[in-house]
């Protein structure tokens, strides 16, 4: 998506409403379409063809929950400007929530207001999508209907007519189809005619208020289902008559047919829910996709990490053997190659689990995992509908956190935002994979299980902590509004790979990106902040010691009078308790920038006091070797490790969490009680784990 | 009787809907009108919420939910 800031100034003339522009207006500024339509209703594919972008569609109800906003493509010659909405199912907002939404489709604060609005209807659904499209055209805007999706009503033995739809909406109606394009120069010449001859007046237009609403929604369902009855008539292929002649010879049809087979949901979907639904398996089959899910990230993910890991060391080496011993050297190796090794070392289980989330989407098991974790949820102040944000959490709670919109109680979406952190985010495996690799080596087998625990950890936690404020929600959030679970089961489709694979490349692109120069720039820090003020300190008795001898001395020399020593010293106080040192306060400092860098600024630390290779293993081998302080013992103790993991479980260390939180939430409120609340939660629970384990151990 | 209260595999036709009832109208929205027919087709782990046919599409619901749409009475 386009920055905020820059649709800001484009919009400047459609944001003080139509009745200023005139069509001669428009040759200079843009005009402005709105795509609306029911969750699943095509909208993303007709947006992805109009303007040429490639937006992923998911098959999941409320994927869309931000704006998308392109040009139309050259080759439509339409000047206009396209914004892809949230799919909706009704116009009428039942909480405030959902009126700021609809309110959105009229007057948005950052794309005004649209000259037109194109509405989606899935052929085969008639009859629930006609519902906004017609609220949409009674508030008085001008309206053209997209019906996608014929070929499914074809096969059901139905069609539509369009004669009729315009007839009986007042609307243009064009066909559409999602895989060849097919309409959408049609749909191009009409939003074309539709902007230069708009045909309302000048009439200030607001979304429906909620006057009389029960009567009025009646009222419009009994006009749906007499457009209904007149528009889908019966399709023979068999007759060998192409779709216009057999809509000529409608009146030939006798009406009231039988409608069979026009209700029934898809067979396919009904035979896989079978399984997947099942009274006892359905659940089973949930807990082995989870457990798939989970256990693959390591598993699969191992060999590319070892390839990875083997091209940094090497070319570390390379460059430390080419160069000789200097600062600058130091520099490369360490503050460099070494720092965004141990991180790039993790995009393989990142890319993994990106992928699998993909694919559940794409295939419509989501909405089902929804459905089946809707009750035990219920139980503990949640909603089935926290699932895929819970889900997406696991990769990163930014976009998480905006996916709990779906939830349409406030008081379940605030529990939600407020425990998705503790969902193990792609940023915290690094560190992860670091720890359960200093504690196991090799063995894939039992590492895969340990960081299977530590997610599972985080799950049971979350819940601990969700059921905790459910049980005081009063003094937490104070909304008491009706919690309920209706959600459509979109039709199971084989996920399209190639679009899903796609989509996972740019997302952990989008990763590298936004933790890359972050990681960069902090192993540069403190690369400079443990190489200085003391970049060569000099030792009056030299002789007799190796060259190796020599260097180690000046690398421990230098770090322990480094400014990050002297910082560190200073939080050694709030370290010791949880077994650990400076050198790992520091680290966890700059955590607060990324998790990642955690691994990055370890690397760092304990490269220049261990003078060690670079990379996952060679910082495991320093690691081992690593002594406390005072009295040689040795540091990372199998408590201590246990501690951080907690640590890291609990800590909110994400500055842009916060950020993203205060905005949904609308306020510092929420954000602040988590980051106290998850801090202390972090101090002490790792504090109780090393005491508890040193005693037992 | 309510969708509620229907078992696996029954098929109805909604009679009204209740609303007192606080989801009512978002349950209309979704498109359980009266005179709809509808079929419970599975029911989650501990038998909610309910996968239901309607309209020719699934709709997920929590029991609590389905208590407002009445029904005509078994077909």
């Amino acid at each position: 998506m386009q920055s905020v800031l820059s649709l800001t100034a484009k919009n400047k003339n459609t944001l003080h409403g139509k009745s200023n522009s005139t069509p001669q207006s428009k040759l200079h500024s843009k005009s402005l379409i709105t795509l609306v339509g029911s969750p699943n209703s095509g909208k993303t594919t007709l947006f992805n063809h109009l303007s040429g972008r490639k937006s992923r569609t998911v098959n999941y109800p409320g994927a869309t929950v931000e704006y998308s906003y392109a040009d139309f493509l050259e080759c439509f010659s339409v000047n206009s400007k396209i914004l892809d909405s949230p799919g909706i199912i009704s116009l009428i907002p039942s909480s405030p929530d959902e009126k700021v939404t609809i309110e959105n489709l009229f007057r948005h604060k950052i794309f005004g207001t649209p000259d037109l609005f194109v509405v989606t209807l899935d052929a085969s659904q008639l009859s629930r999508h006609l519902l906004p499209a017609l609220q949409l055209k009674d508030t008085g805007v001008n309206v053209i209907l997209v019906i996608t999706m014929r070929d499914i009503l074809n096969q059901k033995g139905y069609d539509i007519e369009l004669a009729e739809i315009r007839s009986l909406t007042g609307c243009d109606a064009v066909f559409f189809d999602g895989i060849s394009g097919y309409g959408k120069e049609e749909l191009s010449v009409l939003i074309n005619y539709h902007l230069n001859n708009p045909d309302i007046p000048d009439i200030i237009v607001t979304a429906p208020g909620p006057e009389l609403k029960e009567v009025n929604l009646i009222n419009l369902f009994r006009r749906i289902e007499r457009i209904s009855e007149n528009v889908i008539i019966k399709y023979d292929n068999s007759s060998g008559l192409t779709p216009d002649i057999t809509n000529a010879n409608k009146s030939l049809v006798i009406a009231g047919y039988d409608r069979k087979g026009l209700n029934k949901p898809d067979r396919t979907t009904l035979k896989i829910d079978s399984f997947m639904l099942h009274k006892y398996w359905g659940i089973v089959i949930f807990l082995c996709i989870m457990a798939f899910t989970f256990t693959s990230i390591f598993w699969l993910a191992s060999p590319v990490m070892n390839l990875i890991d083997f091209i940094f060391r090497y070319s570390a080496d390379y460059f430390t053997d080419a160069a000789g011993d200097s600062w600058f050297s130091d520099f490369i190796s360490n503050g460099i190659i070494g720092g965004t090794g141990g991180v790039l070392v993790f995009l393989p289980q990142i890319v993994i689990l990106f992928f699998i989330l993909g694919v559940l989407e794409d295939s419509g098991y989501l909405a089902r995992g929804a459905m089946l974790i809707d009750k035990p949820l219920s139980k503990i102040g949640l909603n089935g509908r926290s699932f895929a944000p819970m889900l997406s959490g696991f990769a990163c709670a930014i976009p998480a956190i905006m996916a709990a919109r779906t939830i349409q109680n406030k008081r379940e979406r605030y529990i939600t935002i407020f425990i998705i952190p503790l969902m193990s985010c792609s940023a915290r495996l690094p560190v992860y994979g670091l720890l359960v690799s200093y504690l196991f080596g090799d063995e894939h087998f039992y590492s895969g299980i340990t960081l299977a625990a530590i997610y599972l950890f985080g799950i049971l936690s979350s819940l601990v902590v969700a059921g905790f404020i459910n049980k005081y929600r009063s003094s937490f959030i104070k909304v008491e509004d009706n919690s309920s679970f209706i959600m459509e089961l979109p039709v199971y489709r084989i996920p399209q790979f190639g679009f899903v694979f796609k989509s996972t490349l740019d997302n952990s692109w989008q990763y590298v990106k936004k933790a890359g120069p972050i990681i960069l720039s902090f192993s540069v820090v403190l690369w400079i902040f443990t190489y200085f003020p003391n970049p060569d300190p000099q030792f009056k008795v030299t002789e007799g010691l190796s060259t190796e001898q020599i260097s180690f001395l000046k690398s421990s020399e230098r770090i322990s009078n480094s400014y990050a020593a002297s910082f560190g010293k200073i939080i050694e106080p709030l370290m010791k308790p949880i077994g650990l040192d400076w050198r790992v306060g520091v680290s966890l400092i700059a955590t607060f920038a990324a998790r990642e860098v955690f691994v990055s600024s370890l690397a760092l630390i304990f490269k220049v006091t261990e003078n060690e290779g670079n990379t996952r293993e060679s910082l495991v081998n320093a690691m081992h070797t690593a002594e406390t302080g005072t009295g040689g013992k040795k540091l990372f103790t199998f408590p201590a490790i246990i501690g951080l993991i907690v640590f890291f479980v609990f800590a909110l260390q994400c500055i842009s969490t916060l950020a993203v939180t205060r905005k949904e939430t609308g306020g510092w409120r929420i954000p602040i009680i988590q980051l106290a609340a998850y801090s202390i939660l972090a101090y002490m629970l790792a504090f109780i784990t090393f005491n508890g384990l040193n005693l037992l151990m | 009787m309510t969708v509620a209260d229907l078992k696996s595999g029954r098929k109805a036709r909604i009679k009204t809907i209740d609303f007192t009832h606080p989801s009512s109208f978002r349950v209309m929205e979704y498109g359980f009108t009266p005179g709809q027919e509808i079929e419970i087709m599975n029911k989650a782990f501990l038998g909610d919420p309910l996968s239901v046919s309607l309209r020719g599409t699934l709709i997920a619901i929590r029991k609590t939910d389905a208590k407002c749409i009445e029904l005509d009475g078994e077909e």
